[in-house]
């Protein structure tokens, strides 16, 4: 590995050497380099194989503009790897490749451009219709860039983060650090953007001077550490903007470096106000060959040179329209490259100090001329003409440096909704107005001198902190002065393209699109550029428009008659850079709550299911019929952790109304010592939860809903009471009490057993309310309700106190037979009773009427305004409505699955839940079905998966099925 | 999301703080002896102004309040009440 030494601007560590292996071998480079600078040191020129023609692709631009150098880096495919840092241990593998990228053997469809005009695949292959198919397929077989195995895995930590600042800065180059320095002077907030892995832009890697005495890398270099000494600066390097929405909303990507515990993250940054100072690409020059491994853009051999000593070639040849372009040239001569000739497409006033050094260097300057085609492959050879294509002039070389002048990156504006207009001085599109807390400043507004990129920069971070609120006028009026005492925007160049036909001329290189498929295009009647994009996909590959972005509408332009047509580049949207699917995925965090008996209900063997956001004990036995569980609460006593319920406290002098409001029932007949048993129900009448409320003393009441409702009942008390501005309160408790449902017959022994309170069914009946404590300290709020259709005991207590008591009523019930029981067996317990879960036996659509509980609604009750009551009155009588039932199934054993359907001629209602029950000993459950099927008696048919065409039937029969008169609970 | 919304309690927060409440329509008709197509039109029938309009938002990972505000609905921005 031959790398340049000692040079000020390197940025690979010589000492320090990373090994990867490509192509089964294993190779070097530095740390520092990027995967696609350590590929080229090691004389690797051929990355890939383009999409359609397979034509050889090597280095082009070194930030990612284009999709040559896309790899396959440790499995993943598509990598930039002009973007990716080197690591070690890098497994590398080219893609678009049968064989190896030098020697491709689909590389004669080159040769087939003739049968692939622009729109080939709209416009051929489609008549008769049916070979279309037939054509896909191989289409399908050959397009498209990357392979990923199906059982390929991402490893590695995925982030997200949500910042704030006050202000935002696009681009960390010269103007960008002087705008987070101007405006972080003021004490505001700042964050900063840069793409590369380092900041400094194209200050970076240049030689000249910014002041006597001070190179422009040095410079960078200064800026750079000022920014650091400021604590409210904070600054994001490699990270790629990749939207920009109104309220000044950047989202960006960030890749982790090796200190970051992440491999990328997703940033969405929230600034008062922005500075885009993304700076300037390279305009590529449109010439025959003008991809081939050996051309490339002048930042991309200066910045190989500068930044990661490797001299791009032996031999070279610019053609550049750029002062940039001369000063690369003098550098890389300085460096050691031999240079046949400099041609300029400009023919007026270069910088002429410049020109001198060309000629001190005896470097031949060809004012007004192009490349016109590059020969070879590997390239050896250019041909160069003047601007009408009058004279010609061949050169051997290896290296063609070539460009048609600076392009600014316009992407980040145009998407934060800038207008922007095209500018024939600059031959920029440039911005005509920006939205408000937007600023611009440096390359992108086609400044070129340092000291006015550098002026602009603070302009606009001064003007960025007025907008956030920190205006300093002084300051402002001084580096306005400075920036007008400095060279104005420079002179651009509007040229496209040398005088050729455009076969092997390629204004995008991800989608092969030739100017020739341009000219296609306009000869179909395409005049619009956004219709050309999209009908010879130029600018729709991973490099997003880098390539043909401000090219197409510029060449377009030419072949509009009509004045009125404005040039404009196309539009661009969010992402601007691809990225890994991995990184949209993000973390994925899985929060999940856990009760007071996690712990414990695991160890006794419980089988924990998630069930929305809790953590539930499902099932205490491989038998997941859980015979066992449900007949030790019919004969013996269960306990049941249900501290998902959702639990209230609501108070103050207008609680009463807000019950009123939202419950069907009559809440004011709720005596305390008494629970009341109620829905709630949305405008449409159908039913959302239901739940029991208990008085606890004046103007304060104790109420529960369903696990589902826990989170938004606070939320739904208050829109529906919004226009009122009542006086009361609510506290959501779910959390902090724990409840046990204790149920079975024998339950009232084991609470006996420790709790001096009188809990006989005279002095605490059924449907009653009481406090009391039990085993001398716990304080137990107990509601005797029976939803598991037996004498049962719902316990709440404060969640510290769980554990206590449920220990103390494990201990006491050992002598009764007391058994965990879990979610399922409950499930089954309640649909024997008829009990119905909101959600299970209700969908969407099902009022309180379908699902037979009309009767919970008080239609007496007066002046309330209780939601949903209008819609009970409205759809009360509606016929055809599907109505919950009861039904028992003939012949099986074996129960439908929940949410097989009913049908007849059609389809007629859905089972919500069927088992077999142990204690009946047949199969039962409930079913909505269209009104009149849930008469009793009816016959149901049932469709499912399994029933192998055979319908399986059941009879409807009247609810409850067990304890019809519910003595068992009240007993 | 690029919408903020100012909270009358917890101030300027992040629009994925609230959950939305619809247009405000003001405090809803009596109930009894609604027509249906009356009643409807209240709880459905929305103006889906192209423009400014004001809405119910409720603060739910904050302070849970629920209020008033007025929003661009071209431009997706919490506005001052429409002059």
């Amino acid at each position: 590995m031959n790398r340049l030494k000692n040079k000020p601007t390197l940025r690979v560590d010589t000492a320090q050497t990373i090994s990867f292996t490509y192509k089964k071998k294993t190779f070097k480079g530095l740390k520092g380099d990027t995967i696609a600078s350590a590929l080229f040191a090691n004389g690797i020129r051929i990355f890939s194989r383009s999409l359609k023609y397979h034509r050889p692709r090597g280095l082009y631009s070194m930030d990612g503009e284009c999709s040559n150098t896309s790899m396959e880096v440790n499995g993943i495919p598509n990598v930039n790897t002009e973007k990716v840092l080197l690591e070690n241990g890098m497994q590398l593998k080219a893609q678009n490749v049968k064989g190896s990228p030098e020697l491709d053997i689909m590389g004669f469809m080159g040769s087939l451009d003739r049968a692939m005009p622009a729109g080939f695949y709209y416009r051929t292959m489609h008549k008769p219709a049916r070979i279309w198919p037939m054509a896909l397929k191989q289409i399908r077989k050959v397009a498209g860039l990357g392979r990923i195995s199906p059982d390929f895995r991402m490893t590695g930590e995925y982030d997200e983060i949500y910042p704030s600042a006050d202000v935002c800065v696009l681009g960390g180059g010269p103007a960008g650090m002087a705008a987070a320095a101007a405006a972080a002077e003021s004490g505001l907030r700042v964050i900063l953007l840069e793409a590369r892995p380092r900041l400094g832009g194209f200050f970076d890697y240049r030689q000249s001077e910014f002041s006597p005495g001070v190179p422009l890398h040095q410079h960078a270099r200064e800026l750079e550490a000022h920014l650091q000494k400021m604590p409210n600066i904070r600054v994001f390097k490699h990270t790629s903007m990749v939207g920009a929405y109104s309220n000044n909303l950047i989202t960006a990507f960030q890749k982790g470096d090796e200190n970051d515990d992440f491999e990328e993250r997703y940033l969405e940054i929230r600034a008062h106000s922005v500075v885009v100072a993304t700076g300037c690409i390279e305009r590529p020059l449109l010439f025959e060959n003008n991809e081939r491994p050996g051309v490339m853009q002048i930042a991309c051999a200066h910045r190989l040179t500068n930044t990661y000593g490797i001299l791009p070639g032996k031999r070279a040849v610019f053609s550049i329209a750029h002062d940039l372009g001369i000063e690369a040239a003098v550098d890389l001569f300085d460096a050691g490259l031999d240079i046949a000739a400099v041609a300029d497409i400009r023919q007026d006033a270069p910088n002429e100090s410049l020109v001198a050094e060309l000629a001190q260097r005896k470097i031949p300057y060809l004012s007004g001329w192009l490349a016109l085609s590059a020969h070879g492959s590997p390239f050896k050879k250019v041909v160069l003409t003047t601007l009408q294509g009058t004279f010609e002039k061949k050169f051997e070389c290896d290296l063609l440096v070539a460009s048609a002048g600076m392009t600014p990156v316009t992407g980040p504006l145009s998407m934060a909704q800038a207008e922007l207009s095209f500018d024939h001085h600059t031959g920029f599109f440039l911005p005509r107005s920006l939205p408000a807390g937007l600023f611009a400043a440096g390359r992108i507004m086609g400044l070129n001198d340092p000291q006015a990129i550098e002026a602009s920069g603070r302009i606009a971070g001064l003007s960025a902190a007025a907008a956030s609120g920190k205006t300093s006028e002084t300051a402002l009026s001084a580096t306005r002065a400075t920036l007008a005492g400095r060279p104005k925007a420079d002179r651009g160049n509007n040229l496209v393209m040398a005088p050729v036909k455009g076969r092997k001329t390629f204004i995008c290189f991800d989608e092969d699109t030739t100017v020739k498929n341009i000219k296609q295009a306009l000869s179909m009647g395409f005049d619009a550029t956004e219709l050309i994009k999209r009908f010879t996909a130029a600018g729709t590959g991973p490099g997003q428009g880098g390539i043909p972005g401000h090219n197409l509408p510029l060449l377009v332009a030419q072949h509009h008659t009509d004045t009125g047509t404005r040039t404009r580049p196309t539009t661009v949207r969010a992402p601007l850079v691809p990225t890994l699917m991995a990184t949209y995925a993000g973390t994925n965090h899985d929060m999940s709550k856990q009760t007071p008996m996690h712990a414990s209900q695991k160890q006794e063997g419980g089988i924990m299911r998630r069930i929305g956001v809790w953590n539930r004990a499902r099932y205490f036995s491989d038998d997941l019929s859980c015979r066992r569980e449900i007949e030790n609460v019919r004969t013996n006593v269960g306990m049941l952790d249900a501290t998902t319920l959702g639990k209230f406290r609501i108070y103050g002098p207008d609680a009463l109304k807000a019950l009123q409001r939202v419950y069907v029932g009559n809440m004011s007949k709720t005596p305390q010592g008494k629970i009341k048993y109620s829905a709630m129900c949305n405008e449409d009448g159908c039913i959302i939860d239901d739940g029991v409320v208990a008085q606890k003393g004046e103007n304060d009441y104790y109420f529960t809903t369903s696990t589902a409702r826990a989170g938004t009942t606070v939320e739904w008390i208050r829109f529906h009471t919004r226009y009122e501005g009542w006086d009361f309160n609510m506290v959501n408790l779910t959390d902090a009490f724990g409840v046990i449902n204790l149920a079975g017959p024998r339950a009232r022994e084991v609470l006996a057993a420790i709790s001096d309170a009188d809990i006989s069914n005279e002095a605490f009946p059924f449907a009653a309310y009481r406090e009391f404590t039990v085993n001398g300290s716990i304080p137990v709020r107990v509601m005797r309700l029976g939803f598991v259709g037996e004498l049962s005991y719902e316990l709440h207590v404060p969640s510290s106190w769980m554990e206590t008591l449920w220990e103390a009523l494990a201990e006491a019930g050992k002598p009764f037979g007391i058994a965990n029981f879990g979610l399922e067996a409950q499930n089954v317990l309640r649909m024997e009773k008829g009990h119905l879960i909101i959600g299970s036996e209700s969908e969407q659509r099902t009022t309180l009427h379908d699902v037979g509980l009309g009767g919970l609604w008080d239609r007496n009750k007066k002046g309330t305004d209780t939601v949903g009551v209008v819609a009970l009155e409205q759809t009360e009588q509606q016929d055809k409505r599907l109505k919950l039932a009861g039904f028992k199934m003939k012949n099986t054993d074996k129960p439908p699955k929940d949410g097989s359907i009913v049908v007849d001629d059609r389809i007629r209602g859905h089972v919500c839940i069927a088992r077999y029950s142990h204690v009946l000993q047949e199969v039962v459950g409930m079913a909505l079905v269209e009104d009149p099927l849930n008469e009793i008696g009816h016959e149901l048919h049932i469709y499912e998966d399994e029933c192998q065409g055979q319908l399986v039937s059941a009879t409807v029969v009247p609810m409850p099925f067990y304890d019809p008169k519910g003595e068992r609970l009240r007993s | 999301m690029a919408l903020t919304l100012t909270c009358p309690v917890c101030g300027k927060r992040n629009g994925y703080e609230f959950r939305y409440g619809g247009e405000d329509k003001g405090p809803k008709p009596d109930g009894f002896g609604l027509t249906p197509d009356a009643w409807c039109e209240y709880v459905h029938m929305n103006r889906c102004v192209a423009g400014i309009q004001k809405e119910w938002w409720c603060h739910k990972d904050g302070c849970g309040v629920w209020f008033t505000t007025h929003r661009d609905t071209l431009k997706n921005l919490e506005v001052e009440a429409s002059s």
